[in-house]
């Protein structure tokens, strides 16, 4: 009943052609671009990888062993671990928190600056210089990294020419390549949010502070960060999600022997064409980078309406 | 030195170190474009070059890539742009109950990683041809497998939340007074909306436009999965950067950078000459009619930046058509002919002197004294391929086998220091 009188308010808002234009949008986007896909790859990650003739058969059936795969590989017995892919696994989550942790103390003192020194002509130079690298593509910027971290690349030339190293040190393959690429392709998404929060902090409060003896470290501590909490989290759970879910600085950055989580999925999908194992690799990810966000999230006490903004 | 002064140097470095780290890489990246070696790099420096414009200009994939980019990026604008905004309208109409729900579920995408959103669309949508009873090779099951129509759909769904958060921001500005007026005065919905809501949003609706296309330009994680058969921009450079790289793609980094900084100048430009004509029309300023400057460049040193880039632009180009590094690099080459032969006279050396520690059998003075030199000579195209069936260095042999024998030996170079 009170379902209805909301819709009948609304149509007598927007009249019934914009009404149901509007609806038809939001409802084809909510519905078929996001719950019904998420919904059929879940159901996929429970299905046998069958053969087209099979499908439907008697043989389709849902079953667990995808995320049996995940745990304990592919032998039948169950008892070892999937030792290769758990430990991609946990690399990615702990590394992708390490890029995240990494973000916020190198922004943190940028996006207080930028934020009280609002106005000024240099602020505003240093915003568009900071834009224009968001603005180049994700793979050009992994591109750009790779010509300085490679074996005869600018840092190897430097470090060799100061006579800091008399080998070329492996960048990539030691990860470093790529935990700087993945700082890098990210971190003004934990920027800009942090930024808009400090922008909207009454200076006089920090004045106050100052008059009434607070230390440098007790300003930023009582009022600074619990002001920019929101920005904060809400940059993090940008840059934890994204890192943990990139797939181009991996692939162009990571070494040869070691992997990322969603380069195992790619490799379900396009290598082995096994969608169903993919599937369930993916709601892996998806589930458990859900849990940890929403988990910081209660722990700092942020609402989901804070973030984005 | 006073705590103040401490804060500012710490302050300048840590700026410093953070806009290096940002802006470094891309810098470190457009040199590279024009280093004619064939491996991105810019020590040693090669020859300048505008070569690598030449071979991605011919490069046909990434000519076919960045037309369907474009045709995508249009695609998923008016898609998500329309989604975007039919949200936040809704959003600020819904129920207040329900409306902490209806914000988690539109800004939900932008926090699914985009393989998820990528495999969930290619995975929906099979099923929806297969469920249709679409069979292989009929039109629905090509327009449910065509990488176009995928990709379209997998990036709107994360690039209409962010067109959504542009509208929002905008619509909390709008007087919802103005639409009620003009229903009141007898004015349709339709029109309503046409005449009063749109040419309001329509500032937001050019920047989540702009928005949209660079973030579907740009998307390679949906876009790798949904693309199946088509190539995207960026689907054809990470291809090319894992195979092998080469400083083409710098070229086009480079391109895409200055494009990039002539958008950024050409925005602050436009903004301060609005500031500047507001400034006039409330009497604040004058209006300086004496200078000979054109107005939009008066006091605007982000139009004036913007003209200068301009020329550098044009009068790159004009230098790139008669420019030829072909002189420079037979130089180079011979330069590294000359590199390799001083290193071989070193090992050389080396190893005679190596020689002559060592108490030997009487001809292996013959190697060390002065028909030492002379047979460089002879060893000065040891890198020539034709070299180890040729044989030339034999005539010395006789000779100088005892002091030259072991010259390549893998072992020389480690035991020479």
């Amino acid at each position: 009943m009170k379902k209805k009188m909301i819709f009948s308010d609304f149509f007598r808002n927007n009249g019934l052609g914009m009404g149901s234009l509007l609806i038809g949008l939001v409802g084809f986007w909510l519905i078929f671009l996001i719950i019904l896909p998420q919904l059929s790859m879940l159901d996929y990650s429970f299905r046998f990888n069958l053969p087209p003739a099979e499908q439907g058969g008697p043989k389709d059936v849902y079953t667990l062993s995808n995320y049996q795969h995940l745990l304990y590989g592919s032998d039948t017995s169950h008892q070892t671990y999937n030792s290769v892919d758990l430990k991609v696994f946990l690399r990615t989550i702990l590394a992708a928190m390490l890029v995240t942790l990494f973000n916020i103390i190198l922004c943190y003192p940028l996006a207080y600056f930028l934020g009280q020194s609002k106005g000024s002509r240099t602020v505003r130079l240093l915003v568009v210089l900071l834009i224009i690298p968001y603005w180049i593509n994700e793979i050009l910027r992994a591109f750009a990294l790779r010509i300085i971290f490679g074996d005869s690349g600018l840092l190897n030339e430097a470090l060799m020419f100061l006579h800091l190293t008399s080998e070329p040190i492996d960048f990539i393959r030691q990860d470093i390549a790529l935990y700087a690429g993945l700082g890098y392709a990210y971190i003004l998404l934990m920027l800009f949010p942090m930024y808009n929060v400090i922008e909207s902090l009454d200076r006089n409060q920090i004045e106050a502070a100052r008059d009434m003896g607070a230390s440098w470290l007790r300003i930023h501590r009582r009022i600074v960060i619990p002001h920019a909490k929101p920005g904060i989290v809400s940059g993090a759970t940008m840059v934890f999600m994204l890192t943990a879910g990139a797939l181009a600085a991996p692939q162009i950055l990571g070494g040869p022997s070691s992997l990322w989580f969603t380069q195992l999925v790619y490799q379900w999908f396009n290598d082995s064409l096994n969608w169903q194992q993919g599937a369930a690799y993916a709601i892996v990810l998806l589930i458990s980078t859900i849990i940890i966000v929403l988990t910081v999230m209660r722990i700092f006490k942020v609402n989901m309406g804070d973030i984005g903004k | 030195m006073n705590s103040a002064t401490v804060v500012r140097i710490a302050l300048g470095a840590y700026l410093l170190i953070f806009f290096s780290y940002l802006l470094g890489p891309l810098a470190v990246m457009s040199l590279t474009a024009f280093n004619s070696a064939a491996f991105p790099s810019v020590s040693p420096w090669a020859c300048f070059s505008f070569e690598w414009f030449r071979v991605l200009y011919d490069d046909k994939h990434i000519r076919d890539g960045i037309y369907y980019s474009i045709i995508i990026g249009i695609g998923t604008v008016i898609l998500s742009v329309s989604m975007g905004l039919a949200a936040s309208i809704l959003l600020t109409q819904i129920w207040p109950r329900l409306r902490s729900t209806y914000y988690t579920l539109i800004i939900a995408p932008i926090l699914i990683p985009g393989v998820v959103l990528g495999i969930s669309t290619l995975v929906f949508w099979d099923r929806v041809g297969n469920f249709l009873g679409a069979s292989d090779g009929s039109f629905l099951h090509g327009v449910f497998h065509n990488g176009i129509f995928l990709t379209i759909l997998g990036q709107s769904a994360f690039i209409a939340s962010y067109a959504m958060l542009v509208f929002v921001a905008r619509l909390q500005r709008f007087d919802p007074g103005l639409t009620e007026a003009a229903l009141d005065l007898g004015a349709s919905h339709t029109q309503a909306f046409r005449k009063i809501l749109l040419p309001f949003m329509r500032p937001a609706i050019a920047s989540a436009a702009v928005l949209a296309f660079l973030a579907s330009f740009e998307n390679y994680n949906t876009t790798t999965f949904t693309i199946i058969d088509y190539k995207t921009l960026t689907t054809v450079l990470a291809q090319k950067v894992r195979l092998g790289i080469n400083p083409s793609i710098s070229s086009l980094a480079f391109i895409i950078i200055v494009l990039t900084i002539f958008a950024a100048l050409a925005f602050e430009a436009v903004q301060r000459n609005r500031q500047r004509k507001e400034g006039i029309q409330q009497g604040k300023q004058k209006p300086d009619t004496k200078s000979v400057v054109p107005p939009f460049l008066r006091g605007n040193s982000a139009a004036i930046i913007l003209v200068l880039l301009a020329f550098v632009v044009i009068a790159m180009i004009s230098v790139a058509q008669s420019y030829s590094a072909e002189e420079c690099k037979v130089r180079v080459r011979d330069a590294r002919q000359i590199e390799i032969q001083k290193r071989i006279d070193e090992l050389n050396k080396a190893r005679a002197v190596k020689e002559q520690a060592k108490p030997k059998p009487s001809e292996a003075p013959a190697g060390k004294t002065p028909s030492a030199p002379a047979t460089n000579g002879a060893f000065g195209n040891v890198f020539d391929p034709n070299n180890l069936t040729n044989e030339t260095p034999k005539p010395e042999a006789p000779g100088g086998s005892g002091a030259f024998g072991n010259v390549f030996d893998p072992n020389n170079l480690n035991n020479d220091n």
